[in-house]
């Protein structure tokens, strides 16, 4: 492993001297549960690690009237202790609950699931179904982008090289809604997802859909949206044939990849059944009655 | 006897649980003398290709570094079963793994930023990665020359294992049903939790000390003193040393390149050297377990007999020989002796491609075997209309059989295994009211379970001495690789001295001290080095008992020891005819002319080895066992659900029944990752999957419901009664899984990993066929 110099800023100020200072040479870090497995393997060489965890004010979860916000630097494990995450966002539960280990959830933060932008991250499929935003700072100043916006490619995302991962920030969803996520893999600890399905509905009274957002993980370069199967989603009632044939779109809008750990027919194949699956969760969980 | 036993059958804690829990125990990563360097290895960077240069210059000049070597400025060291192997390579390399140089520094950073400066000039040669393409005459060829340098013609190993009992063509004729099949097993590999080390060092004599993980430590010594000798160091000695062991499984049963690579640099710089390997490196140049393309045909009567069973092997050797070339001959066991079938062909063909190669692992090529025997006995039954379990139960080994390949049957508890698995899984009920997607299946072994003889010897000797109080020093060969052999001898030894385990301390692990044993492997330590145990607690009691007698004037033999106190038989409540064991031990040591009270033993199990037909009675007794699981398939995500799990298992006599269930559960766990989850990913020879992200063993989150049944036969060989238990749970695991899917969905999968895109596939498959 190369050696490199490790940095605690105490601030956020200097956190972006310092990566003025150093620019590309460093690399953030977090709960180093990515960054670390990537040194190691000799992935990347960075001079000297940000550590952004003697920061005050970075992990948080906030209930405010119409929005939740969460803090970049909050630990898989905080989410999953929280009522707020568990009741109300319950996709993003699903997923926590599932990532990694207890261990691993005591350190890693779903700032660094999100910013490192590999196609596999749990908590990416539940954010993008629950419309969240996330908000960037830098010396200059701020913007939020939404998180559909925010994948370029694996690893890579829209943020600039002098900007952090500041929240998410996540609308309350409505009462009659409803969100799950499903995660498909070998083993029930220490697995990444083969596969990753969240899906949150927002019903009308008479059990039509009002608001559909489907999320997959490791059905393309990035997390996506299946826009064309939500579309197709809005308005109508939950029979097995709809839901069949929402998998089917959402199928289509993927483009899975072969790799050691999953063939690309297999996960075409699942996003058929988990479409349907996650959906039943879903409209469930809105308990119209 | 039974009434009587006050150690032995009791849930005594593993001795060394509490030092490894609390991390006191110290394993090889922990150990570091004054002066040690540290040793990298560089490896190839193609699976097949000529070295045509390596320089070594620049590493040499690296601050730090103390030594280079390769093929070219070392003597030649050759190891393996075949001795094909040179330590380092300098002629050609023919897998990935292949060791080109290596780096002695003084610190690992440093090492391993010299192993960066190291350039290797290769011509590729084509690869051979298909075992069916390998073994064709036109194949390109792997090692142009045998290791006394004889031309090869073609890739085939010269270890040509060929089993015949009966008449297998005329039992053709006499089938009513008969199946054939072919399955296919793949690289598994043993996952320890510590990562594999050494230190080398030499004394100013040129003898040698090794701290060391192995499993086998005299036969290392005996190894690690012909490698000497290759050195120029003839009749030098070599001290090994056994650190905590951070887990076996086989995969310290041979000596590795990595040793010899720390001994030609300890005695090049003349420092001790350690090599560490790094997670990765015990993944991808550690040998895992042989694979193999089985073809399988198995016929029976129409009442259910068996008549016959044939079984081709292809074993895909890969580059050089180590044990995994030498599984055919317990492979052999289940394919000669599981069930009575009167006529045997049994034939294997090992060829070396450019795949890692492979070594032993628990079960040593049962559990391979076992996966196509019991497939086929689920398949073979289905065909006749019998049952599976009532068709196990029809052609059941019975004590008192000898098998075709000449084991002589003593003890067996097999149908009361397969009954009480059967009753578990409520096997009729499951089988007439089937549920949609559950489904029953079960497997069963047959193992060594009294030593084995595969070498010269399969003896185990042992020392033990007394103190002035009453506490009790066994010194022995066998090494500790976490299956509990020091408690049990610790128990065993209390027993018959009449003295509690605690005053039994167990001093082992250095060759140099211990007596002679061949090994931690067969399953056999228990079984051995507790026979011992008795022999030697035996001639110390009796030494003791001869003074006591003459201190109070009575025939030793109507004294006995109790609570570490002498009485008298007759008179158990005399407080006159007692004396406690230390001081007696006390006035024997100090008076005039003093005693010491010590003895030894060598205990070598009454078993043979096989023959050049590869008959013979292997093992003086045969551990026996079945696995029956229910299971519920997704059957449109593929995922299979273990539902229920029983282990039943002739273990003779459960000598400590914690320990017992711990070999069992730990079985089945491995045994279900080798069904469902786990194998090594190669890629034209390269592994893909070097981490425990991708190589999925299962976690505790997979909790499979495990339920041991000890089943105790009391052998009569045994030391009191009990039988090997070490590698049998893991063997049946596999197939009782396959033919519970197959059960519940109607697909046979008959490739290992049963993952859930086979699953799927199998359906699909079956869908068109309608
Ligand atoms: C054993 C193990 C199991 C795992 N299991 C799972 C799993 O089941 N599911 C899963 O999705 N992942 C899993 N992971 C991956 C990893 O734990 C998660 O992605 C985790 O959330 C990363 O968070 P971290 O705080 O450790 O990030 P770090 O490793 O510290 O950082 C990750 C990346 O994000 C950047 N970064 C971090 N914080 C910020 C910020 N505020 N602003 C800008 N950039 C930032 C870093 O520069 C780096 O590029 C596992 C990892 C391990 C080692």
């Amino acid at each position: 492993m190369k050696k490199f110099d490790y940095l605690k800023p105490t601030s956020l100020d200097e956190v972006f001297s310092l990566m003025e200072k150093f620019g590309s040479n460093a690399k953030l870090i977090a709960g180093g549960t990515d960054v670390m497995v990537l040194l190691k393997r000799k992935r990347i060489f960075p001079d000297v690690l940000i550590s952004l965890r003697s920061v005050p004010n970075m992990a948080y979860i906030k209930d405010e009237k119409d929005k939740i916000r969460i803090g970049s630097m909050t630990t898989h494990r905080e989410l999953e202790t929280s009522t707020v995450i568990k009741e109300k966002l319950t996709a993003l539960y699903d997923a926590v609950i599932n990532l990694g280990s207890v261990q691993i959830r005591n350190v890693a933060t779903i700032g660094g699931n999100i910013a490192n932008a590999a196609p596999s991250a749990d908590t990416a499929c539940p954010l993008l179904v629950l419309d969240a935003s996330c908000l960037l700072i830098s010396s200059k100043g701020e913007r939020e982008v939404e998180l559909k916006d925010f994948f370029i490619a694996p690893g890579e995302t829209v943020m600039k090289q002098d900007e952090i991962l500041k929240e998410f920030i996540i609308p309350k969803p409505s009462k009659l809604s409803g969100s799950a996520y499903w995660k498909l893999s070998r083993r029930k600890a220490m697995d990444l997802p083969i596969l990753g399905v969240a899906i949150s509905l927002a019903m009308n009274e008479d059990k039509s859909i009002k608001k559909a957002r489907i999320g997959l993980g490791v059905a393309a370069p990035t997390p996506i949206r299946a826009f064309k199967a939500e579309e197709f989603l809005t308005g109508k009632f939950l029979t097995d044939e709809v839901l069949a044939e929402a998998g089917n779109i959402a199928s289509k809008e993927a483009s899975p990849r072969d790799s050691i750990r999953g063939e690309a027919w297999y996960r075409r194949e699942m996003i058929r059944v988990l479409t349907k699956r996650v959906a039943t969760i879903s409209f469930k969980r809105a308990n119209i009655v | 006897m039974e009434s009587q036993l006050k150690s032995v059958g009791k849930r005594v804690p593993k001795v060394d649980a509490r030092e490894k829990v609390t991390g006191r125990a110290i394993y090889i990563h922990d150990l570091k003398l004054p002066g040690m360097l540290y040793g990298k290895i560089l490896y190839s960077k193609y699976p097949h290709a000529r070295i045509l240069n390596i320089d070594t210059s620049k590493a040499e000049k690296l601050p730090g570094v103390r030594a280079v070597i390769t093929g070219f400025n070392t003597p030649e060291i050759r190891i393996g079963f075949m001795k094909d192997q040179p330590v380092l390579k300098k002629d050609k390399v023919r897998q990935y793994r292949d060791e080109v140089a290596a780096v002695a520094a003084i610190d690992p950073d440093i090492a391993e930023e010299a192993l960066d400066l190291i350039k290797v000039d290769y011509e590729p040669l084509p690869g051979l990665f298909d075992p069916e393409e390998a073994v064709k005459e036109d194949a390109i060829l792997i090692h142009e020359y045998d290791a006394k340098g004889k031309p090869l013609k073609n890739n085939i190993l010269k270890l040509p294992w060929r089993l015949i009992a009966g008449d297998v063509e005329q039992a053709k004729k006499e089938s009513d049903f008969i199946v054939e099949d072919s399955f296919r097993v793949t690289w598994v590999t043993h996952c320890c939790m510590g990562t594999s080390g050494c230190i080398a060092l030499f004394d100013l004599d040129n003898n040698l000390t090794i701290y060391s993980i192995t499993q086998i430590p005299f036969l290392a010594q005996n190894d690690f003193n012909a490698a000497l000798k290759a050195m120029g160091l003839k009749g030098k000695n070599t001290r090994v040393i056994n650190t905590v062991i951070g887990g076996g499984f086989g995969s310290k049963l041979d000596t590795h390149v990595y040793e010899y690579i720390a001994i030609l640099l300890a005695y090049r710089t003349r420092k001790p050297v350690k090599i560490l390997f790094t997670r990765e490196e015990e993944f991808f140049a550690q040998p895992p377990r042989q694979p193999a393309i089985i073809k399988i045909s198995q016929g029976c009567k129409k009442d259910g007999n068996l008549t016959f069973r044939e079984v081709d092997m292809l074993l895909d050797n890969g580059a050089y020989t180590s044990w995994g070339a030498t599984t055919p001959s317990v492979m052999m066991v289940p394919i000669s002796s599981l069930y009575k079938v009167p006529n045997i062909k049994y034939t294997a063909r090992s060829v070396y491609t450019n795949n890692i190669y492979a070594q032993a692992m628990r079960g040593y090529g049962n559990p391979q075997a076992t996966f196509a025997v019991e497939s086929s006995m689920d398949i073979l039954a289905e065909a006749a209309g019998i049952d599976p379990m009532e068709f196990r139960l029809i052609n059941v080994n019975l004590p008192g059989e000898i098998t075709p390949q000449n084991f002589k049957v003593t003890t067996c508890g097999l149908k009361e295994c397969i009954e009480s698995v059967g009753e578990g899984l409520n096997w009729k009920d499951a089988k007439k009211n089937k549920k949609k997607k559950r489904g029953v299946g079960m497997s069963s072994l047959i193992h060594v379970g009294g030593g084995a003889r595969v070498y010269k010897s399969d003896g185990h000797g042992m020392i033990m001495k007394v103190d002035d109080f009453g506490k009790i020093s066994v010194i022995t060969g066998a090494v500790e690789i976490g299956q509990g052999s020091e408690t049990v001898i610790s128990q065993v030894a209390a027993e018959v001295l009449g003295v509690f385990p605690e005053d039994i301390q167990i001093i082992k692990g250095d060759t140099s001290i211990c007596p002679w044993d061949v090994g931690t492997h067969a399953s056999r330590q228990a079984f051995v080095s507790c026979n011992a145990a008795i022999m030697v607690a035996n001639k110390i009691k009796k030494e003791i008992l001869d003074i006591a007698g003459k201190y109070f004037n009575v025939d030793p033999e109507n004294l006995d020891i109790k609570n570490r106190v002498i009485y008298l038989k007759d008179e158990p409540e005399n407080s006159e005819k007692q004396m406690p064991l230390d001081k007696l031990l006390r006035r024997a040591h100090f008076s005039k002319h003093g005693t010491m009270i010590m003895a030894e033993t060598f205990y070598d199990p009454p078993n043979e080895m096989l023959n050049q037909e590869f008959k013979g009675n292997l093992s003086c007794t045969y551990a026996y066992g079945t696995t029956g699981v229910e299971v519920e398939v997704d059957t449109e995500t593929g995922h299979v659900e273990i539902k229920k799990y029983f282990a039943a298992h002739d273990v003779g006599r459960a000598l400590n029944p914690m320990l017992l269930e711990g070999q069992i559960y730990g079985a089945a766990v491995m045994g279900t990752g080798y069904a469902l989850t786990e194998q090594l990913i190669l890629k034209q020879g390269k592994v893909m999957n070097d981490n425990f992200l991708d190589y999925k063993i299962l976690t505790a989150k997979d909790k499979i419901p495990i339920v041991p049944i000890l089943v105790e036969t009391i052998d009569e060989l045994g030391p009191l009664g009990a039988k090997g238990i070490g590698e049998p749970a893991c063997v049946p695991t596999a197939p009782a899984i396959a033919n519970a899917i197959h059960d519940a969905i109607g697909v046979r999968i008959k490739d290992l990993p049963i993952t859930p895109e086979k699953i799927l596939k199998a359906l699909k498959e079956k869908e068109k066929k309608g």
